[in-house]
């Protein structure tokens, strides 16, 4: 059975902010004419919370898709940050105000039942798209789950971990049975809780990710059956340029196939990359039906996970 | 015939495993070891510890007195001492390994017993060229990755030089790991620290190709195959590989090999699923190298500079060949040990030292410690 996204939509935070004004707001630990090297100019602050952002995704995405709402048999939410997992008051009772509850009932989606995915740092979308595909597979009657994922930073916070720019942002992806338009061929998670506190752990997660992310997309690919030759097209995280020419020189793959565009403009939106860039590189025409495209992503915790899809 | 030793290079690595050895020969009445910053002292009936710097001049820094009977007596000079450090300036390295060189062999000059000058080498002269290096090969256009192997290239050439006009041999080390009976490493040097950093999670990637072969060799094999080829099996002229040869394992299995003797020495280390490094191209290696150098915090970019000095190697395969020593060596009854027999029991020491750290020291003066 083929699983596959149909759609994906996002929103990106509406200010565009420049590294140059990051840094003269103390909100960057690295010179931004170094994070510029890195290739990064500027990161989207959101003036909304990240509920709004996540909700205009979703609604997006179901007027994209023009599909019945009561069709989607699920709901998927991740985020990355506590707040992106709570409607908070000073009331105890209000730490059960999950938002994911209230974007199933705000878009009417009648039929869906409804989980948050957190606690996956920057690859809580891609768990949740893989959770989708297992849940479609699990369940007969079921045939559309919705993912959803928004994180905007509270204001004033620093705007770059590890030498990354972070911007805030939402995406919204629809994972639908027999769907053979970027159907997924492969996944593959691996969580190293050795490195679960990331101030202490900080420069072994460094070291570490380049040779986990090796492991992990050559494992993928074989699980895809595919080597790198078959690849049409890698769909990144929105790390640092550079981290990436380094990965890439570490996986001897050629630059070309990297779809790097957002990573200037808009940073690092947690976990919405892959799937703003997958929308992007289809809009752009960069892809073609059958294309095999490889996603790959980091979230703190520490996870890595790698996902083939058949364009 | 009886031996008269000058030793320098004591405090070192290799200098503290041969001085015992030559300490037990009936055949030797007197080593004369030369170190920085300590007195002249009679430390036994054998072993003096003679004040002095090869640095200095070329009576090397040894006052009138001592220097006197020094070169009146000595028939062999062993000349061990080397700034090792990979990550030295040029013109510091320089200063020990060529001017210092350059000093011993005056001194050695004006040694009228002198039948042996053993220098100690190191394979790695052979800086960037690749392939098969054979013993008598020297002069290369390849460059260096360091600034240890282009000096120790340069004292060398001196060496050569030299040898129409002194009983000049020159014994070549490959990188010295530990003791291959208990796994003891006296002094931690590059490669062992490099071991710690994969252990600890700090080493993401290093530069090479998966069948670049990694040299090693045991410290009390290198000790007994100096005291031999500095005695008795001394020959004028000759350049010798003291290395592991064609048993060096290749990066691939070293790196493989070191990941399951943490496992099998450190069950509790498989809990932190610790990758290995990646085998990477240069170009990469250095792009990662230069990225930590300009954003990396202090730990990470130490841990980087004490790579990047003497990994690249790595990136330039080559393999050592050691026929002329091997003869030698087994005529004389030496014995290599295997790669796969000593490195799992140094890889133990150092797990279950903690890198040395729970191991006490041995008393050697800390000032004479700082000049090798």
């Amino acid at each position: 059975m083929d699983v596959g996204i149909s759609e994906t939509e996002y929103i990106l935070g509406s200010d565009a902010v420049s590294v140059e004004e990051l840094e003269a707001h103390g909100l960057l630990d690295t010179p931004a004419s170094r994070l510029r090297e890195f290739g990064f100019s500027c990161a989207r602050l959101s003036r909304v919370p990240s509920y709004v952002l996540a909700t205009a995704a979703a609604k997006k995405l179901l007027k994209t898709s023009g599909i019945d709402a009561a069709s989607v048999n699920a709901i998927f939410y991740a985020g990355a940050t506590p707040e992106s997992h709570a409607v908070g008051t000073d009331h105890p009772l209000s730490a059960f105000n999950y938002p994911v509850a209230q974007l199933q009932y705000e878009l009417e989606l009648t039929r869906a039942i409804a989980f948050g995915v957190s606690q996956a740092g920057c690859l809580g979308m891609m768990a949740s798209v893989a959770l989708a595909h297992d849940f479609l597979r699990a369940h007969e009657s079921a045939s559309r789950v919705l993912c959803v994922s928004s994180d905007v930073l509270p204001a004033g916070c620093m705007r770059e971990m590890i030498y990354n720019v972070i911007s805030d942002g939402a995406c919204a992806a629809l994972v639908e049975k027999n769907c053979t338009n970027n159907r997924i061929c492969a996944y593959r998670q691996i969580t190293k809780g050795y490195y679960w506190n990331a101030i202490a752990r900080k420069n072994e997660i460094a070291a570490a990710y380049f040779p986990t992310a090796r492991t992990i997309i050559r494992d993928t690919l074989a699980d895809a059956h595919i080597d790198f030759s078959k690849v049409a097209c890698i769909l990144p995280h929105n790390v640092s340029l550079r981290s990436w020419e380094i990965l890439l020189g570490l996986l001897q793959v050629d630059r070309e196939k990297l779809f790097a565009d957002n990573i200037r403009t808009i940073a690092h939106v947690i976990a919405a990359d892959n799937w703003i860039n997958l929308k992007d590189a289809t809009d752009a025409g960069r892809l073609r039906q059958g294309d095999k495209l490889l996603m790959f992503t980091f979230g703190f915790g520490a996870n890595w996970a790698c996902m083939v899809l058949e364009h | 015939m009886t031996h008269s030793i000058l030793l320098t290079g004591v405090t070192g690595m290799v200098g503290q495993a041969l001085l015992p050895l030559l300490a037990r020969r009936t055949d030797v009445d007197k080593i004369f070891t030369l170190v920085r910053g300590t007195g002249h002292q009679v430390c036994s009936n054998k072993i003096v510890l003679v004040t002095g710097d090869i640095t200095a001049s070329t009576d090397l820094g040894i006052s009138a007195p001592v220097s006197r009977d020094v070169l009146d007596r000595v028939t062999v000079i062993i000349h061990a001492a080397a700034d090792t450090r990979f990550a030295a300036p040029l013109d510091e390295a320089r200063a020990v390994n060529v001017d210092g060189t350059r000093n011993v062999l005056v001194f050695a000059s004006r040694c009228p017993r002198l039948k042996a000058f053993a220098a100690l080498g190191t394979v790695h002269v052979a800086g960037k060229r690749t392939e098969t290096i054979d013993e008598d090969d020297l002069t290369h256009t390849a460059g260096f990755v360091n600034s240890y192997e282009q000096s120790k290239y340069e004292a060398e050439i001196l060496l050569r030089e030299q040898m129409l006009d002194l009983p000049i041999s020159v014994l070549r080390l490959s990188t010295v790991l530990g003791d291959s009976r208990t796994g003891e490493v006296g002094k931690l040097a590059a490669i062992q620290h490099a071991l710690r950093l994969c252990y600890n999670s700090l080493a993401p990637m290093i530069p090479g190709t998966p069948d670049s072969a990694v040299d090693l060799i045991a410290l009390d094999y290198a000790a007994a195959a100096v005291e031999h080829l500095a005695t008795d099996g001394f020959q004028a002229g000759r350049t010798l590989h003291v290395c592991g040869g064609k048993d060096a394992l290749t990066l691939t299995e070293l790196l493989e090999r070191t990941r399951e003797l943490f496992l099998q020495y450190r069950p509790s280390w498989r809990k932190r699923a610790i990758e290995m490094p990646a085998i990477v191209d240069l170009p990469t290696f250095e792009l990662f190298a230069r990225s930590v150098e300009e954003v990396g915090d202090n730990l990470l970019r130490s841990s980087m500079a004490l790579i990047k000095h003497f990994a690249p190697q790595l990136a330039y395969p080559k393999m050592f060949g050691d026929a002329k020593c091997a003869e030698s060596l087994l005529a004389a009854g030496i014995v290599k040990p295997e790669v796969l027999e000593f490195y799992p029991k140094v890889v133990r020491w150092l797990v279950e030292t903690g890198w040395g750290e729970h191991k006490i020291q041995a008393g050697i003066p800390a000032e004479a410690m700082a000049s090798d």
